[in-house]
């Protein structure tokens, strides 16, 4: 029932113990008969009695210290004492179990006279040889089951844990294939270029920059042709040239403001992480609302000397963008943008684990307000400021 | 009396560009407005009652579309925009006009005279056409944007939560568990606890399932967040949670959901 990718719970002690069932139907089982039939030809020219009787107390006693191994291996954790591991339980049962189960098949040979079993010397050397080679083999076998029990288990949280990883990988690379697919997007670049067609052909003198920050733009948003080091300096111009484009597409409706400590401009930072939070703004925020709206961007740097990322835009909000109006404190249908945001998040989540955040409010009257946190330098690996 | 016409765009250069291409391409041509957005365009119209109407078929609050279906038969509707690709179909069926933007002065020239040639029968019939272009826009909004499109998600992604004064929006990978009382369900995510006003009968509905099991009438975990299931007696267990101190409890009837694992 889980999926591929969902990391299951660690083995409970019951399911540990299903585990060691499992090895008790098929493997164990077979190794302890094999065992006992070894130990029982080794030990067959010491005893008086016939092969097969020597053969059949040393498999009774092979399977009962099997037993008591994987018995003490279902108990419940919790009803231990909080200082008796379960590894030692199952060690104890069997140390306990050997000459137990010794005794009982010599009490049942002597008809329950235990006396009778003392006065005769050959009969307590069987019980040693048989108790004693049971000890031993048992305890040796539980230690290697216990091993293998507890590599197997860690074998599984290593899987998981790479399962995990290769899961976040994937994310982050299905993020980034989407970011450039989206990033020029036809409509945006067409009417980009009718509006540069139209200060060309009035003969305006803003043609020409507009011209320049549009090929800016396209440099930064083209695949293949991203800088191999991007720094925060370069997400911002990106930043700046998109905003000024989309400017001068809806002057009457949208204002921004771009404020950046210029100490942080060197710092190195995922490529469109900023960019797709300023597109989401003015796509879904500014954009469908008829009285447009301000988008202010800020990058600041945190007391820990990590980066914090704020983009808040005064326009329609989540509510406004696509989705059905909800009441106060209710759950939200999937907003616009809502697959965007969550793969920024997996590329964020991928590059800086737990310690990047990305948290959306709604600020008064309306708008969206994402803030980007990210860690200090030494913090995140390979994110170092720049010489 | 001459013809005239309005434009409606959001992109205050575009309009402008197009009324001085109109300017020359068809000097008889009275422009009687320009508005910035559909619903402007709508009142404009209603106001002006022009006998053509250019309509930029992005536009916020009211599309192109809609405003195309208020004003029905009663003008001569030329589309513009800048999106060629999903909609040239539907327009060349049609008996409507469209420019494309960047728009070439040739292709203006065209328009200018059919439209010229139209005007002198009634504007044609549009319902269909419209319902057409309408279809195709959401499919582009669809496509287009495979950021947002992949995978539509068919699931709830964020839950909204008043965190103290703000709104919050709180994505549910993060959302550890949420358990329910009479009123009220408490969100657990990574970042905190909220209370939202929504019952979990309807939140297991929008969740996930590959993710969020419900493990008790009240409680739903996220199985991605979940670190170990300790079975106690009595067929019942405890859910212990990565960073977490709280032991969720596991009712019998639920059990089933962790048989397997």
């Amino acid at each position: 029932m889980l999926p591929p990718d969902t990391a299951p719970p660690m083995p409970t002690p019951a399911a540990g113990s299903a585990g060691l069932l499992g090895g008790l139907t098929g493997r164990s089982v077979a190794m302890a008969v094999a065992l006992a039939v070894v130990v029982a030809a080794l030990l067959n020219p010491l005893f008086m009695p016939p092969f097969p009787v020597v053969l059949g107390r040393t498999l009774f006693l092979a399977m009962v210290l099997l037993l008591a191994f994987h018995a003490a291996g279902r108990l419940p954790v919790h009803r231990l004492p909080g200082w008796m591991p379960r590894w030692l339980l199952q060690l104890l049962a069997i140390v306990l179990a050997a000459p137990l189960a010794t005794a009982c098949i010599y009490l049942l040979y002597a008809g329950g006279n235990v006396l009778a079993l003392f006065d005769n010397p050959g009969v307590v050397a069987g019980f040693s040889w048989i108790a004693g080679t049971g000890l031993v083999l048992g305890l040796v076998l539980a230690l290697g089951a216990l091993f293998r029990e507890r590599d197997a288990q860690a074998r599984n949280l290593a899987l998981q844990f790479a399962l995990e990883r290769e899961t976040l990988k994937r994310q982050a690379a299905d993020a980034r294939l989407a970011l450039l697919q989206s990033q020029v997007e036809p409509h945006f670049l067409f009417n980009t270029l009718a509006n540069v067609q139209a200060l060309v052909e009035s003969g305006s003198p803003r043609a020409g920059p507009v011209l320049q920050t549009l090929t800016e733009y396209l440099r930064a948003a083209m695949p293949g042709l991203r800088d191999a080091q991007p720094t925060l300096g370069d997400e911002l111009a990106r930043v700046r040239a998109y905003l000024s484009l989309m400017e001068m597409r809806m002057p009457d409706r949208l204002r921004w403001q771009v404020q950046a400590d210029p100490a942080l401009a060197g710092l190195r930072f995922p490529p469109m992480a900023l960019l797709t939070l300023v597109e989401n703004a003015v796509r879904h925020g500014i954009d469908p609302s008829e009285e447009g709206g301000e988008v202010q961007v800020l990058a600041t740097a945190r007391p820990d000397g990590g980066l914090q990322l704020t983009v808040q835009d005064s326009g329609v909000g989540m509510d406004g963008a696509g989705s059905a109006p909800t009441v106060d404190g209710a759950a939200s249908s999937p907003p616009a943008g809502g697959t965007g945001l969550a793969n920024l998040r997996a590329r964020l989540q991928a590059m800086y684990g737990d310690a990047a955040r990305l948290t959306l409010t709604e600020p008064h009257p309306h708008g969206l307000r994402a803030e980007i946190r990210l860690p200090p330098p030494d913090a995140r690996s390979g994110v170092t400021p720049l010489p | 009396m001459p013809t005239t016409a309005l434009i409606a765009d959001d992109e205050p250069l575009l309009r402008e560009h197009l009324a001085s291409h109109l300017a020359r391409a068809w000097p008889e041509l009275q422009l009687v407005g320009q508005a910035r957005n559909g619903r402007e365009a709508v009142a404009m119209f209603e106001e002006l009652q022009p006998q053509v109407v250019f309509l930029d078929v992005h536009m916020p609050g009211l599309n192109g579309i809609e405003a195309a279906r208020s004003i029905g038969r009663r003008a001569h509707i030329v589309f513009v925009t800048a999106y060629e690709q999903y909609a040239v179909q539907a327009f060349e069926q049609g008996a409507v006009d469209y420019l494309v933007k960047p728009f070439q002065e040739a292709r203006l020239a065209d328009t200018v005279q059919r439209l010229r040639e139209r005007l002198a029968r009634p504007a044609p019939e549009m319902g269909p056409l419209l319902d057409e272009l309408a279809a195709a826009l959401r499919e582009r909004a669809g496509t287009a944007a495979p950021a947002h499109a992949a995978a539509a998600p068919r699931w709830l992604q964020w839950i909204k939560a008043s965190v103290g004064p703000t709104l919050r929006l709180i994505p549910v990978d993060e959302v550890q568990y949420l358990r329910s009382d009479e009123k009220y369900t408490l969100v657990a995510w990574q970042g905190g606890d909220a209370l939202i006003r929504r019952s979990i009968r309807e939140l297991v509905e929008e969740l996930d399932p590959d993710c969020f099991v419900q493990i008790h009438r009240s409680v739903i975990v996220n199985l991605r967040h979940v670190q170990q299931v300790v079975r106690s007696g009595n067929d019942t267990a405890d859910v212990l949670l990565k960073g977490r101190p709280e032991r969720l409890p596991v009712s019998r009837s639920y059990l089933h959901v962790f048989r397997q694992m």
